[in-house]
């Protein structure tokens, strides 16, 4: 088994969209780290846009299964944080620039 | 904490709640047809058309959302989640007596309302219980606890003036109408939409890094303004009571700047149905500011009706219509594609809205209001009945949009 890298976490994890804004976790900036042991037992520390966020638990079970489907993980917890508190600045370049278009829908 | 999936309440226990509340909303449309334009707030049948409202739509839909959203916001699940399976039947049954009781049948009153009475003592009950498991603070946690105790307060003073007008007790129902009127519509109805509106609306909005400060203040002038409106008129101490509603006011203002500090952090810039259907909210709720200050100076009743409409079908009913397109997508998704992330492709939210029929529902709806508020304020039958049609037919696509979102992704289960 070959030891995974936190590239590969991270694009494992941006296979998890958010169903309210259409972006993925990675690129909305709410995948704060990872962490690989030597057993490739990964460790995610994330957050959410908001603490009221209804997917709380949802969120943190699709980034789990997106490591264990799409990499050689042994095992992965998500772990939710609180700070730094998420704001708009960690998110993609381009997804601050569509979601600041004054766009009708 | 997190909030599991075990705590979220299942959409058959939510759905008939948003389902019902859409149904009296239209019904409280047609409603408007047997109203006249010079109506008064001393008639049984406004009287009537205001509790259809606020029952059938605003109560019933207030309920369904909360059912879902306090465990969100205490992390914790419900105390007794089930209850919510008898409240909307009980509050359906006693809205429909309420009203048959103010338009025809004032014996019914009292029945109606111990029916009304019954599910909210029960909602209140559950929701107590729930408070009592959880353990975070917060400003929306204060404003719910102390919107029920207003709720308890209401509806006392209301079910006291049912049974004051079916002739069971012997008391006069003014005395005790200021109280049900500020408890249930400012203390309950609005300090509930203000605590909710912060977490609804940064959250849909991506609104981060703003002050709470003018949310913690319209929550104490909320507070204590129901409170010395409802002493001051129990009592007829006439300097507290208007103090009392100065303090509402007050309250309305500052939640009004909070609402200002939150859309200028607003990150997500989309106009889509919710953000339009928001904007006539608080232009209505700007439009019956303005018409309450000319009646407190005036004294001339209809400034107040016309008010009073901006205040119920404009702010408090598109609030609620704006949420829709946002709460339902959410639960219909949550239910039947939740499970199936990561297995295949699911639909993203604004996918779900039935856009045509929302964005004419939008329209007819505003169109109509201010058909209305305008007919209200120049006693104008013609103009009353033309934007009553225009709000049948937006009440009838606000209908037809709720049924398909709901009904969307069926086969998928």
């Amino acid at each position: 088994m070959s030891h995974i890298t936190k590239e590969e976490v991270f694009k494992a994890i941006s296979t998890v969209i958010d169903p309210e804004v259409g972006f993925n976790l990675v690129e909305m900036g709410l995948i704060y780290d990872a962490v690989i042991d030597e057993e490739n037992n990964v460790l995610v520390t994330m957050t959410l846009s908001t603490r009221a966020c209804p997917l709380h638990q949802m969120m943190i079970q699709w980034v789990e299964e997106a490591v264990m489907k799409h990499t050689d993980a042994a095992s992965c917890k998500a772990e939710v944080v609180w700070e730094p508190e998420w704001s708009f600045d960690m998110a993609d370049e381009h997804v601050k620039e569509k979601l600041n278009q004054f766009a009708n829908r | 904490m997190n909030v599991t999936r075990d705590f979220a309440p299942p959409f058959s226990l939510i759905a008939p709640f948003f389902l019902m509340g859409t149904l009296f909303y239209f019904l409280s449309i047609i409603l408007l047809f047997f109203l006249q334009s010079d109506a008064t707030l001393s008639q049984m049948q406004t009287i009537g058309w205001v509790h259809l409202f606020l029952l059938g739509f605003v109560m019933m839909i207030i309920f369904g959302a909360m059912a879902q959203l306090v465990p969100v916001v205490i992390e914790v699940g419900h105390a007794a989640v089930d209850f919510f399976y008898i409240i909307w039947p009980l509050l359906t049954l006693g809205t429909l007596m309420m009203v048959t009781g103010f338009f025809m049948a004032p014996a019914l009153l009292p029945y109606g309302g111990m029916l009304v009475l019954l599910s909210m003592v029960i909602f209140a009950a559950d929701l107590f219980a729930t408070l009592r498991k959880g353990e975070r603070r917060s400003i929306v946690v204060s404003s719910i606890k102390a919107s029920n105790i207003f709720l308890l307060l209401g509806i006392l003073s209301g079910f006291i003036m049912a049974l004051s007008f079916g002739g069971v007790v012997d008391t006069n129902p003014e005395t005790w109408l200021k109280t049900h009127v500020f408890a249930v519509f400012g203390g309950y109805v609005l300090l509930t939409i203000m605590g909710l509106s912060m977490i609804l609306l940064p959250m849909f909005g991506l609104a981060h890094g703003f002050s709470d400060i003018p949310m913690l203040w319209a929550y104490r002038l909320m507070l204590s303004g129901v409170s010395m409106v409802a002493v001051g008129s129990l009592l007829l101490l006439d300097l507290l009571f208007y103090a009392g509603v100065l303090g509402v006011i007050g309250s309305i203002g500052s939640y009004a700047y909070q609402i200002y500090l939150i859309e200028r952090k607003r990150a997500r810039k989309e106009n889509d149905i919710w953000v339009k259907s928001l904007g006539v909210a608080f232009v209505s709720l700007a439009v019956a500011l303005l018409l309450s200050v000319v009646y407190l100076f005036s004294g001339i009743e209809r400034f107040m009706m016309s008010g009073g409409w901006f205040l119920m079908m404009g702010f408090v009913g598109f609030l609620i219509t704006s949420h829709l397109y946002k709460i339902i997508p959410f639960l219909v998704w949550f239910e039947r594609y939740a499970p199936l992330v990561g297995k295949q492709s699911v639909p993203m939210l604004h996918e779900m809205i039935p856009l045509r029929e929302a964005t004419m529902q939008l329209y007819a709806t505003t169109l109509g209001l201010f058909g209305v508020g305008a007919a209200l304020l120049l006693h104008s039958n013609t103009l009353l009945y033309a934007g009553v049609s225009i709000l049948c037919v937006g009440g009838a696509f606000l209908l037809y949009s709720v049924y398909t979102m709901m009904q969307y992704g069926k086969e998928v289960l």
